[in-house]
């Protein structure tokens, strides 16, 4: 079910609390998850910063990833055939926009699950990506609350 | 300085970060990437979130000073850094970044330019904070001792 997350600023929120610090949830670690089959993903984002943080998470998790940087690289790697199971996509993005991109990965019949991750915030915005196709509106950043249940389900651990 | 002395420090100083709202849970998951396969993985991204950042307030600076200003140009790379600050946890600075896309909506140059001055001080204050951490991590590696985890949580 299509749906709009959260960022992920708990943590900071929680710090400002004045208790020194000491926090009542465990600290989070990427063995929060242990992936069973390979899965792989595509990163797309004009930000060198934001898409080698995401390829990180991922990699991290235990994805294999690619990245490119714009959505017409996008559409054209799907094109050429490369299947994946996870698609992180961000909104604003040069050549080809994430909105479009999106539309046209979509047109090529691609189901794979895709989260439009972006530091878009609006409504509009998060109808027009969720209209073009996105499963899941991310505003940045892309935290664990959000991403660890994803991986579950297309781990089929769920 | 003993190196428990420093990792005490370190502590301390990592925790009122986020006390103060300079950091946010974001840059925990960041911290959490580094392994002994990727040590430097903190320093890397960090160091590139700060090159992105100082050429986009560079640009903003130039696009702010325009006889006629591209206020969609300014929104383009205020929501760029938007997006890199709450990547990698700098709280204050994204928070700048929202009221200034406001004033970008509106088209209110005023606001837009007191935005700028916002956001350069908060990115040059947090810019300053992380370097004084990672000059703590480097001592204490130095030292022979290892990073202490924080205990914090999502």
């Amino acid at each position: 079910m299509a749906s709009a997350l959260p960022s992920g600023d708990m943590g900071a929120a929680e710090a400002n609390s004045g208790n020194g610090g000491q926090m009542q949830k465990k600290p989070f670690t990427f063995n929060e998850i242990v992936l069973r089959n390979r899965l792989t993903a595509l990163v797309v984002d004009g930000d060198n910063f934001c898409r080698l943080l995401e390829q990180g998470i991922l990699q991290a998790y235990g994805l294999e990833t690619q990245s490119v940087n714009n959505g017409d690289a996008a559409v054209e790697l799907i094109a050429s055939g490369a299947k994946f199971d996870l698609i992180l996509i961000d909104m604003l993005l040069p050549i080809l926009d994430g909105v479009e991109a999106t539309r046209r990965i979509r047109a090529m019949g691609m189901r794979c699950k895709m989260l439009g991750v972006t530091a878009c915030s609006g409504e509009r915005e998060r109808q027009a990506f969720l209209a073009a196709g996105v499963d899941v509106f991310v505003e940045k950043p892309l935290g664990p609350e959000i991403l660890i249940p994803v991986l579950r389900e297309l781990d089929g651990q769920v | 300085m003993e190196v428990v002395q420093i990792q005490r420090r370190l502590v301390d100083y990592t925790k009122s970060l986020f006390m103060e709202g300079f950091l946010d849970g974001q840059f925990l998951q960041l911290q959490q990437l580094q392994d002994e396969s990727n040590p430097d993985f903190v320093v890397e991204v960090v160091s590139l979130f700060f090159d992105d950042s100082e050429k986009l307030l560079n640009e903003l600076t130039i696009a702010l000073d325009q006889p006629n200003v591209d206020f969609k140009k300014v929104d383009g790379h205020v929501h760029q850094l938007k997006g890199s600050s709450s990547s990698i946890g700098a709280q204050r600075v994204k928070n700048v970044c929202i009221a200034f896309r406001n004033f970008c909506e509106v088209q209110n140059i005023e606001g837009c330019l007191t935005c700028l001055q916002q956001v350069k001080q908060e990115y040059y204050l947090v810019k300053n904070k992380l370097e004084t951490l990672f000059r703590l991590e480097q001592q204490i590696v130095a030292s022979g001792g290892s990073i202490p985890m924080i205990e914090m949580g999502f």
